[in-house]
C-alpha cells in the first residue's frame, strides 16, 4: 500500500460511525449476540433430557414434578465472542488504483471496531496463496484497536489466493462469533468449502464481495488484449463489442449469484460492495438492506 | 480515358503499404486488468456470433484501399473522351445602354453574362467558345477557346457599355463563324425582342420593368430670367414625375414642377427662375425606375468656363477700354507702362505704345503700336514710318482659315493711318491689313506659344477707333486669342467631342464620369474625345501655371431608354447542320462524392469498432 489507509482521519470517521450506529441500529447482527454453545452463565436458554453424569444441580425439579421425568436446564455459555476477519490479499484486490484493497481494509477495520465495541475479541487474517497469515490476533478493547489496527497498512496484496485451501485447515473457532470473508470472489477456485467449514463450526458468516466500478460496469470497447494482474498466463484478446459487454455482465451476474446463493443456502450473509462506496453508504444502506444490521 | 496528371497514380503505391501496415500492426490495445476471470467467463455467455463483427476490420481495410484509390484518381484527374459530344458556341452579347437597366437587383448585362456562363458551365468539356461583344463597336472578346475557366474569366471581365449596341456588326462576325462551321450554336443574348431565324438561339433577359427619362432640354436667358424647357418620358404605364432645376449645383426652390408621363409619349415641362447667367444647369426627374442614367441632364455654359482677366498697359487707354467694353470684356485692369513690371496671372495682356523687354508667358498678347523690338515676339521693330498724307490700309486677300477667322464679318471700312511701325516678321504671322506690302495688323504666336495680335500703328493717329470694324476686329482677335476648346457641351454616349488644342497647352487631362483619367495628345490642333460613359466629362487644360477647366455632359442615347424597344429581324444565313466533335467528360465531381462517401463509411466503421454505435 502506497499510502496509509487506516489513518487518524479514518479512525475518527469509524468512531463517529459507531456512535451513529449505536443510536440508530439495535445491534450488530440482530442485537446482542448470544453464544451458540451452552455454558454456565445465569442466562437460561433450553432444556434437555437428563443423562447420568450431568450436573444434578441443574435438574429442573418442578418439571420432574409435572412430567415425572428428569430434565436438565441449559444456560448460555459465558465465553467471549471472537470475530475473525479474513481479507483476500491477492494481487487482483490491489491492481489499478488499489481501491478494492483500500475498501477491504477500511471495511475490516470498521467491522473490527464495531465488534470491539460489543466487547468481542477480534482477529484479522489475510489469505495469501493457500494459507492464512495472522495480522492482528485476539484484539480486545478499543485501546488495543487503536494500537494494533495500523498493522493493516502493512498488508501487501500480491499473488493469488485460495480461500478454501487457506481457511479450512486453519483454526476457525467453534460457535463463538462471526467470520467475515472479504474478497472479490472473482475466481474459479473453491471458496464454498470454506463457507461449509465455517458453517460446520457454527460461525456466523458474512461474505463481503468487493468489486471496483470498472468491474461492475466495464467501459472497455474495441480490440483489446487484456492481461490478468495475477498471472501473465491468463489473458483475454477480443474485439469487445456490446454483445461481449453483455456477456460480461451475465458472467458477473453469474459470479455474484454463485456466492450469494451459496451463502443463502448455508445461512450466511452476503453483501456486495463497490470499491468507491463510502462507509456511510455501506453501513447505513447495504448492511441494513441485507439484514446484517437491524 | 486519359489522365491529366498521370503521376497522381503513384498514390496507388499506398495500397500495398496499407496492407502491410494492417498485417504488421496489431490493432489490439494491450491493457492489464485486475482479473480476466470475468472476461474469460463471458465467453460462456456469448449468444452470437454476428459474422459482421469478424469482418469489420476487413471492411475498414477495404474502405481505406478504396479511399487511397479514389484520392490517387482524383490527383491523376481522369478524363473520358465522349465522341461527338462537344459543340462550338458563339455568343453575341448585347452591350447597348439599355442593358444597364436593373432587374431584381441585377443589371440586364449581368443577367446576360450569367446566362452565357450557365451555357458554358453546362456544356461538355473541350467545347469551343467565342464571344462577340456588341458594344459601341462589335468586338471579339475571345475566339474558339476550349477552356471553360478561361472563357468564364474573360466573360467576367467584359464591362457594360452605354451607347447603342452594334448588334448588326456583331451578327456579321457571327455569320462568319457560322459560315466556317454550320454546326456552331449561336446565342444572341440581349434585352431586345429581336426576330431571329432558327439558326440563332435568342436569350432575352428583359423583364417587365418601367423606365423614365429627361430629354430635349433647351434653355434661354430672357430679360425676366432663365427659362428651361424639355420633355420627360415614361416607358410602360404612367408616372407622376417631379422635375427640378439645379443652377450651379444648387436647387432652385421655385423651379420645380410635376408632370404626368405615360406610354412613351413626351410630357412637356417648363421651368423659370430669375437667373441671368450660370455655369451649369441640371434638370432632374425624381423617378425610381430601371436606370438613373437618364433621369437627369446637365448643361454647361462654355463661355463661363472661358472667363479670364485682362491687363491693359497704356498711358492713354481710352480707345482700348472702349472697344473692350464693347465686346464684353469688363474685367480689365489698367496700369501705366511705368507701373508694369513682369506682371502675371492674366489671360490677355494688351500693351499700347509700350513694349516690355520680355513678353508674358501665361497669356495672349496684343501689341498696339510697338515701340521696340523684343526677342520673343517673333518680329522686329524697324522704326516708325510717317506718311506724307493719311493713307488707306489694304485688307488681306488670303483665303487661309486664320485670315478668314480674323477678318470675319468686317464691313471693310477704309482704315486711314498717318504713320505706322515697320515690322520685320521672322515667324509665320497672318496679316489682316497691310500698307504697301508691310504688315500693319497681323496675328501669330510668340516664343511661348501664346497668341499674339499686333496693331503696328498708333490708334490715336488713325480713324480706326471710330470705325465699327474696330469692334468686330477686336472680337475676332479675341476669339483668335482664346480659341474655343469645346464647341458643344451636350452629347450622347457614342458620340465624339472635338477638343481644340491650344498651342500653349502643356497637357489636356480628361476625367470620365466613372473616374477614368486619360490625357489627350497636345501635339495636334484638335483631338477627338469619344464618350462611352454617361455623365460629366471634365477636361482640364494646363497652360503653364494656369488651368482651364471645361465640362461636357454625355447622355444615354434616346433609343436606349425604352426598356421594351422592338428589335430588328436578325438572321444567320445558311443551313445549320448537326455536328460536333469529341468532348471530354470530367468524372472528378463524382470521384469526390464517392471519396466523401468512402470517408464517411470508414469513419462509421471506426466508430462502430471504437464506440459500438449500434
Amino acid at each position: 500500500m502506497s499510502k496509509l489507509v487506516i489513518n487518524e482521519e479514518f479512525l475518527r470517521q469509524v468512531e463517529t460511525l459507531q456512535t451513529v450506529l449505536k443510536n440508530n441500529i439495535a445491534g450488530m447482527f440482530g442485537g446482542n449476540r448470544k453464544s451458540k454453545t451452552y455454558g454456565s452463565s445465569c442466562e437460561f436458554t433450553d432444556y434437555r433430557d437428563y443423562v447420568p453424569g450431568d450436573d444434578i444441580t441443574k435438574i429442573d425439579w418442578n418439571a420432574y414434578a409435572r412430567f415425572d421425568k428428569l430434565y436438565e436446564k441449559l444456560y448460555l455459555d459465558e465465553r467471549q465472542m471472537h470475530t475473525r476477519i479474513y481479507i483476500d490479499a491477492s494481487r487482483s484486490m490491489d491492481y489499478g488504483k488499489g481501491q478494492k484493497a483500500e475498501q477491504s481494509l477500511r471495511l475490516a477495520a470498521t467491522l473490527a471496531y464495531m465488534s470491539l465495541c460489543e466487547m468481542e475479541k477480534v482477529s484479522i487474517y489475510i489469505i495469501r496463496e493457500k494459507q492464512i497469515e495472522e495480522v492482528i490476533s485476539g484484539m480486545v478493547g478499543k485501546e488495543a484497536f487503536f494500537s494494533c489496527i495500523g498493522k493493516l497498512n502493512e498488508i501487501v496484496f500480491e499473488g493469488d489466493s485460495y480461500i478454501s485451501d487457506a481457511i479450512v485447515p486453519s483454526k476457525v473457532g467453534r460457535g463463538d462469533g462471526m467470520s467475515i470473508v472479504i474478497s472479490d470472489f472473482l475466481t474459479d477456485n473453491d471458496y464454498e468449502t470454506a463457507i461449509d467449514r465455517l458453517a460446520e463450526c457454527k460461525r456466523d458468516i458474512l461474505c463481503i464481495q468487493v468489486l471496483s466500478r470498472e468491474e461492475l460496469n466495464p467501459q472497455l470497447r474495441g480490440k483489446m488484449h487484456l492481461f490478468d494482474s495475477e498471472s501473465i498466463h491468463r489473458s483475454y484478446r477480443k474485439n469487445i463489442d456490446r454483445e461481449i459487454a453483455n456477456a460480461y455482465k451475465a458472467a458477473l451476474q453469474y459470479c455474484t449469484d454463485r456466492i450469494r446463493n451459496y451463502c443463502m443456502a448455508r445461512g450466511a450473509d452476503y453483501m456486495q460492495v463497490c470499491a468507491e462506496d463510502s462507509m456511510g453508504e455501506i453501513f447505513f444502506d447495504k448492511l441494513v438492506n441485507t439484514g446484517v444490521l437491524k | 480515358m486519359t489522365f491529366l496528371y498521370p503521376l497522381g497514380l503513384l498514390g496507388l503505391i499506398g495500397i500495398p503499404i496499407l496492407i502491410l501496415i494492417y498485417i504488421i500492426k496489431s490493432k489490439y490495445t494491450e491493457q492489464t486488468v485486475a482479473s480476466t476471470y470475468l472476461w474469460l467467463l463471458s465467453e460462456k455467455f456469448l449468444k452470437r456470433k454476428n459474422p459482421l463483427s469478424n469482418i469489420t476490420g476487413l471492411i475498414s481495410l477495404i474502405l481505406q484501399i478504396l479511399a487511397i484509390t479514389f484520392v490517387s484518381l482524383a490527383i491523376a484527374h481522369p478524363m473520358f473522351i465522349v465522341p461527338n459530344s462537344a459543340n462550338e458556341y458563339c455568343f453575341v452579347l448585347d452591350g447597348s445602354g439599355s442593358m444597364n437597366m436593373m432587374q431584381d437587383g441585377k443589371s440586364r448585362f449581368d443577367l446576360a453574362k450569367e446566362e452565357i456562363a450557365t451555357v458554358i458551365k453546362d456544356s461538355v468539356n473541350k467545347s469551343r467558345y467565342s464571344l462577340v461583344y456588341a458594344g459601341d463597336e462589335a468586338v471579339v472578346v475571345f475566339e474558339q477557346i476550349d477552356n471553360k475557366d478561361q472563357a468564364l474569366l474573360l466573360l467576367d471581365e467584359v464591362e457594360p457599355n452605354y451607347g447603342e449596341g452594334s448588334i448588326g456588326n456583331a451578327m456579321s462576325i457571327a455569320q462568319g463563324y457560322f459560315n466556317e462551321r454550320p454546326d456552331i450554336l449561336t446565342y444572341l443574348v440581349t434585352d431586345t425582342a429581336h426576330q431571329v431565324n432558327e439558326n440563332i438561339h435568342l436569350v432575352n433577359v428583359a423583364s417587365d420593368i418601367r423606365n423614365c427619362s429627361v430629354s430635349n432640354v433647351n434653355y434661354k436667358i430672357t430679360d425676366t430670367g432663365l427659362i428651361v424647357s424639355g420633355d420627360v418620358f415614361c416607358y410602360k404605364g404612367s408616372k407622376n414625375l417631379s422635375v427640378s432645376l439645379y443652377v450651379d449645383g444648387a436647387q432652385e426652390a421655385a423651379a420645380s414642377t410635376r408632370v404626368v408621363a405615360k406610354d412613351g409619349a413626351p410630357a412637356h415641362f417648363q421651368l423659370n427662375c430669375e437667373v441671368s447667367s450660370f455655369s451649369s444647369l441640371k434638370i432632374a426627374a425624381s423617378a425610381e425606375d430601371a436606370t438613373s442614367l437618364d433621369d437627369e441632364l446637365v448643361i454647361y455654359d462654355v463661355k463661363s468656363e472661358s472667363s479670364y482677366k485682362t491687363l491693359l498697359v497704356s498711358e492713354r487707354p481710352f480707345f482700348m477700354r472702349s472697344v473692350l467694353n464693347a465686346i464684353g470684356l469688363n474685367s480689365v485692369q489698367v496700369v501705366a507702362p511705368k507701373e508694369y513690371f513682369n506682371m502675371s496671372g492674366f489671360g490677355l495682356y494688351i500693351f499700347e505704345s509700350f513694349t516690355p523687354a520680355e513678353m508674358p508667358k501665361d497669356g495672349a498678347v496684343w501689341l498696339i503700336n510697338p515701340t521696340a523690338s523684343s526677342s520673343d515676339t517673333g518680329f522686329s521693330v524697324q522704326g516708325e514710318v510717317t506718311l506724307e498724307r493719311p493713307d488707306v490700309l489694304s485688307l488681306t486677300t488670303s483665303t487661309s482659315s486664320v485670315a478668314k477667322q480674323l477678318s470675319e464679318g468686317l464691313t471693310e471700312d477704309e482704315i486711314y493711318i498717318t504713320s505706322y511701325v515697320k515690322c520685320g516678321l521672322y515667324r509665320n504671322f497672318t496679316s489682316v491689313y497691310s500698307y504697301k506690302g508691310n504688315p500693319v495688323i497681323f496675328a501669330g504666336t510668340n516664343d511661348y506659344g501664346n497668341r499674339e495680335v499686333v496693331f503696328a500703328f498708333d490708334l490715336h493717329k488713325s480713324n480706326i477707333p471710330l470705325l465699327y470694324d474696330f469692334v468686330l476686329m477686336a472680337n475676332n482677335f479675341l476669339d483668335y486669342s482664346f480659341p474655343t476648346v469645346v464647341e458643344e457641351v451636350n452629347y450622347y454616349v457614342g458620340e465624339t467631342a472635338r477638343v481644340n488644342v491650344l498651342s500653349s497647352c502643356d497637357s489636356i487631362r480628361v476625367d470620365s464620369p466613372m473616374g477614368r483619367v486619360t490625357y489627350l495628345d497636345t501635339a495636334t490642333a484638335a483631338c477627338d474625345l469619344r464618350m462611352d460613359e454617361v455623365g460629366t466629362y471634365t477636361i482640364t487644360l494646363v497652360l503653364g501655371n494656369n488651368q482651364r477647366v471645361f465640362n461636357i455632359y454625355s447622355s444615354l442615347p434616346e433609343q436606349e431608354r425604352n426598356p421594351d424597344a422592338d428589335g430588328l429581324g436578325i438572321t444567320l444565313q445558311g443551313q445549320a447542320v448537326e455536328g460536333g466533335f469529341d468532348g471530354e467528360y470530367d468524372p472528378l465531381p463524382i470521384i469526390f462524392i464517392v471519396l466523401a462517401l468512402v470517408f464517411i463509411l470508414d469513419w462509421g466503421v471506426y466508430c462502430y469498432e471504437k464506440y459500438q454505435l449500434r
